[in-house]
Formats: C-alpha cells, sequence, structure tokens
C-alpha cells in the first residue's frame, strides 16, 4: 500500500510511449487529408481521447453500481479515480475539439452534440466531484457520489440525442465520422495508449483515495512530540 | 399506495403551510423574468423569439430554492430519521415528496406565464398545449430535483451544490421545454410539438423510476 | 462544405501541446498527491502507539 502499484506505474510509461509513437506517426508520416489538410491530424489525438473519455466514465458508472451491490470501498476508491479521469478526459476533448473547429468552421465551438454532450458531462461530473469534496461521512460521500453518478451516466444518451435533435434545426453540418485506412494506424496506437494511460493513472489515483480514506477513518492519534530536549511520551494503552 | 397519498398530503400540507415562501419563490422568479429582459434591450420582437427561453431559465432557477426548501424542514429537529422510522418505506417517502414537489413548480409554472405574456408580448391561444409542457417540463425538474436535493440539502455547501448537480442532468428538460413552448407561442407550421413533449415524458418516465429506486439508499443510515 | 484547408499547422500543434499538457499535469498531480498521503500515513504510523 506504501508504494505505488508496479502494474499502474508500468501501464502508464507504456501508455506514454505509445502515445509517443502514435502521435509521431499521425504528425509527420502519414500523408494529409484531401479536403482538411494538416487540420486532420488533430483527429490521432481527438479520436483517442473521445473513446477513452467515455469508457472512463463508464468504468465510473461500473463502479458505482459495483459499490451500491458490495458496499467495497476498494470500489468508491475507483469511483473517485475514474470520475476524476473522466472529467478531466472530457474537459481535454472540449479543448481540443476547440481547437478543432476553429479552422474547420470558424468559429471556437459549434455546438456539435457529441462535443456539446460532453461539455455538459464534465459539468454533470465535476459536479459530483464537488459534492465529495463537501460530505465528511466518508459512508455517506460514497453511496452518495454512486447514486448520482449513476443517474448521471444514465442522463447522459437523453442529452446526446436532445442536443442532436435541437441541432440538427439549426445546421446540417457534422464533424467527418470516416476515416479511410491510411489512417488506421497512428489512431490504433494512440487509442491504445491513452487507454492504458487512463487505466494506470486510475489505478494510483485509486491508491490516493485509500490512503487518504484510511487516514480519515482512522481513530485519533496523540499529539506529536514535542522538540528534543523534553521526555518522549511513554508507549502505552492509550 | 395509501401510504403514497399520506406521504404527498403531508408535504402538500407543509408546503400550504409555508405559502409565504411560495410567494417569495413566485416573486423571485418574476424578478429573473424582468431582469432577462434588461440583458436583452427594449426590442420587442427578440423579446418575443426568446420568451419561452426566459421562462423556463427563470423557472428552473425558481425550482432550485423550492426544491431546496423542500428538504429544509426535515432537517430540523432529524424530522427525517423519524420519517424513516415510520412504516412506509423510503420510496413512498420519495414519491410523496416529489410529487408535492412537481405541484409545487406546476403551480409556479403556470404563475409565471401571464409575466411572460406581459413582459415579452408573448401571448398564445393554445393554453392547453402550454399546460402540457409545463406540466411534463416540472415533473422532470422534479424527479431528479428531490433525489438530489435530499443529499445536498445534508452538506456544508448546499445551496451551490444542488444548482451544480441539477443544471446539467436536466439540460434536455431546458432544450425540450423552451422548444415545445416557442411553438407554443411563435407557431407551429411543420407539426414539431408532439415530438418535443415525448422527449419531456420519456426523461420524466426515466428519472422518476430512478429516483424511486435510488432514494432508499440516499436516506439510510 | 467544399475547398481546402490550408496550412493550420498551429493548430494541430496547439491540440498535441494541450494533450500533453493536460494529461502531463494530471499524472504529475496524481504522483504528487500519492507522495503526500504516503507521507501523511507514515507520519501518523509513527504516532501509532506501540503495539
Amino acid at each position: 500500500m506504501r508504494a505505488p502499484s508496479v502494474r499502474s506505474i508500468a501501464l502508464v510509461a507504456l501508455g506514454a510511449a505509445l502515445l509517443l509513437v502514435g502521435s509521431w506517426w499521425g504528425l509527420v508520416k502519414a500523408p494529409g487529408e484531401v479536403f482538411m489538410g494538416d487540420v486532420q491530424r488533430i483527429m490521432y489525438v481527438h479520436v483517442p481521447t473521445a473513446w477513452n473519455a467515455m469508457l472512463a466514465l463508464t468504468f465510473a458508472f461500473v463502479c458505482a453500481l459495483f459499490f451500491l451491490l458490495t458496499n467495497a470501498w476498494q470500489w468508491d476508491d475507483r469511483l473517485e479515480a475514474a470520475m476524476e479521469m473522466g472529467v478531466v478526459l472530457s474537459l481535454l476533448l472540449c479543448m481540443q475539439g476547440s481547437i478543432w473547429a476553429k479552422p474547420t468552421w470558424g468559429v471556437w465551438w459549434d455546438w456539435d452534440p457529441r462535443l456539446t454532450t460532453t461539455a455538459v458531462m464534465v459539468f454533470a461530473f465535476g459536479g459530483i466531484l464537488a459534492l465529495r469534496a463537501f460530505v465528511d461521512d466518508p459512508v455517506k460521500r460514497a453511496v452518495w457520489s454512486s447514486v448520482a453518478c449513476i443517474v448521471a451516466f444514465v442522463d447522459v444518451p437523453i442529452v446526446y440525442f436532445s442536443v442532436k435533435w435541437w441541432n440538427s434545426l439549426h445546421q446540417a453540418q457534422s464533424t467527418p465520422q470516416t476515416v479511410s485506412s491510411a489512417f488506421h494506424w497512428p489512431l490504433r496506437i494512440n487509442a491504445f495508449g491513452t487507454l492504458f494511460l487512463w487505466v494506470g493513472l486510475v489505478g494510483l489515483r485509486a491508491q490516493v483515495a485509500a490512503l487518504r480514506r484510511r487516514g480519515e477513518m482512522a481513530p485519533p492519534l496523540p499529539e506529536k512530540r514535542k522538540a528534543a530536549g523534553r521526555a518522549p511520551v511513554t508507549g502505552g494503552a492509550l | 399506495m395509501k401510504a403514497l397519498f399520506v406521504a404527498f398530503r403531508k408535504d402538500l400540507l407543509l408546503q400550504w403551510r409555508g405559502k409565504t415562501q411560495a410567494v417569495a419563490i413566485f416573486a423571485f422568479g418574476a424578478a429573473t423574468l424582468l431582469l432577462f429582459s434588461f440583458a436583452i434591450g427594449p426590442d420587442s420582437s427578440a423579446l418575443r423569439q426568446h420568451a419561452a427561453g426566459f421562462l423556463w431559465l427563470g423557472l428552473l432557477l425558481a425550482s432550485t430554492l423550492s426544491l431546496a426548501e423542500s428538504f429544509e424542514r426535515e432537517m430540523e429537529e432529524q424530522a427525517l430519521e423519524g420519517l424513516l422510522l415510520l412504516p412506509a418505506c423510503a420510496r413512498t417517502l420519495y414519491y410523496g415528496k416529489a410529487m408535492a414537489n412537481w405541484a409545487q413548480l406546476a403551480l409556479l409554472g403556470m404563475a409565471l406565464v401571464p409575466v411572460m405574456i406581459v413582459l415579452y408580448d408573448a401571448g398564445t391561444l393554445r393554453l392547453l398545449s402550454l399546460l402540457a409542457v409545463i406540466l411534463l417540463g416540472t415533473a422532470g425538474l422534479s424527479a431528479p430535483g428531490t433525489l438530489h436535493a435530499a443529499m445536498t440539502s445534508q452538506t456544508r455547501a448546499r445551496q451551490t451544490l444542488l444548482p451544480l448537480l441539477l443544471f446539467p442532468l436536466v439540460v434536455p428538460v431546458l432544450l425540450a421545454a423552451v422548444k415545445a413552448t416557442s411553438l407554443v407561442i411563435l407557431g407551429d407550421p411543420m407539426e414539431q410539438f408532439g415530438p418535443w413533449i415525448t422527449l419531456l415524458g420519456a426523461f420524466a418516465v426515466v428519472h422518476w423510476s430512478l429516483g424511486g429506486l435510488l432514494f432508499g439508499r440516499v436516506v439510510e443510515d | 462544405m467544399s475547398g481546402v484547408i490550408e496550412g493550420g499547422w498551429e493548430f494541430v500543434v496547439a491540440a498535441y501541446a494541450v494533450s500533453a499538457a493536460v494529461l502531463g499535469a494530471y499524472a504529475a498531480s496524481v504522483l504528487l498527491r500519492f507522495r503526500g498521503e504516503r507521507a501523511r500515513a507514515d507520519d501518523e504510523s509513527e504516532r501509532m502507539p506501540s503495539r
């Protein structure tokens, strides 16, 4: 428990390495796309981030379910880690989407249903992280964030559908979906790179949550020893 | 079923006793509608275009006050624990409270409609359609609102947390209700009203079910 | 949508840089928090009354 899990560190390192390879491939080796030219290269980070943001939040949902079913603390630790990771990835996704939108559509935000839903998700799950910060009782904190996570996750498809429909009445543009085969490799490498990276980070972050929680639930301790020179507190039952 | 009626009646009674609060919440809602018009400017056509949006934003903001207040009383003198000791299960308590909150929000919505009509010149004859939107929209606000109010009312930052948690969740309600209300006020040549109402209905069904399932865990000790 | 987008490399670089920065900063924050929690846990285990 004292040492960071070796497996997590290895996953983070592997993920980072894959991302370096995939990004170099996408930036340097892959050809430019017909219509979008070099701007299309943003897809090599944007699409993997999209997939993994959704995966991380889905994992958070699974952790929430498992916590409510088993009441085992590990699931709450993982829930905290997964939600935080999901929010970070979703926030990154919004930033990447914005950087993509400017040269492509001329505006920083174009109300694309997927990106708009992602923005809503940042607020929804970020809000649950805020809730955690204001609840002192660890049991209530765990139960409530699991409940809130389940409600938020179930809501995501409804949000997506409603924004899609709301937006379709205003504009016909959509972000291009298809990626031709020349571009598969950098995409796949980066997708796995991001996957390993976030799984490793969630593992470490869950350890942090576990350490913090144990500290919270531990019984109160005697005062710190005074400066050298005074007699130390004699050991003995409290 | 009888327990549900009792729970519902209890919360309605509490709301009736605290009706000065309800009037104050209405005043808050009406004030926000006024402020929106200051934000846009005295442009009658622009105000009319966006009247539906202002109505629902005002209602959404006021709902956080009304929802938070519905659990304030339970917090005093640990009334919540007392309630949970009763034979009625937590689910019944949830639905009773959610229904009472729904009633209060629907009344608030209906009360704000004349304000909207006057300030934004947004009158309509299709009052039944408007009523349907208000009923379904407030149902969508009440279910997740009651669930989250139960949680946040027991925390330290309750006033900030409830809107923070609720607003992202009810984005579909806002979109659909504003769209549907807009169609009622401005005209609906392509008959889009039905699908938006269906979306509101589906949202309400999902969240009323989910709330009933999860409320027990939220208030357990 | 027609036409070809010329250049735009600064946006590509921005996107990759932002991604690296965000992920790197988050990873760093997790590691720092881990060290902090471990230090606190070690400190508390020192203060625990001897068994």
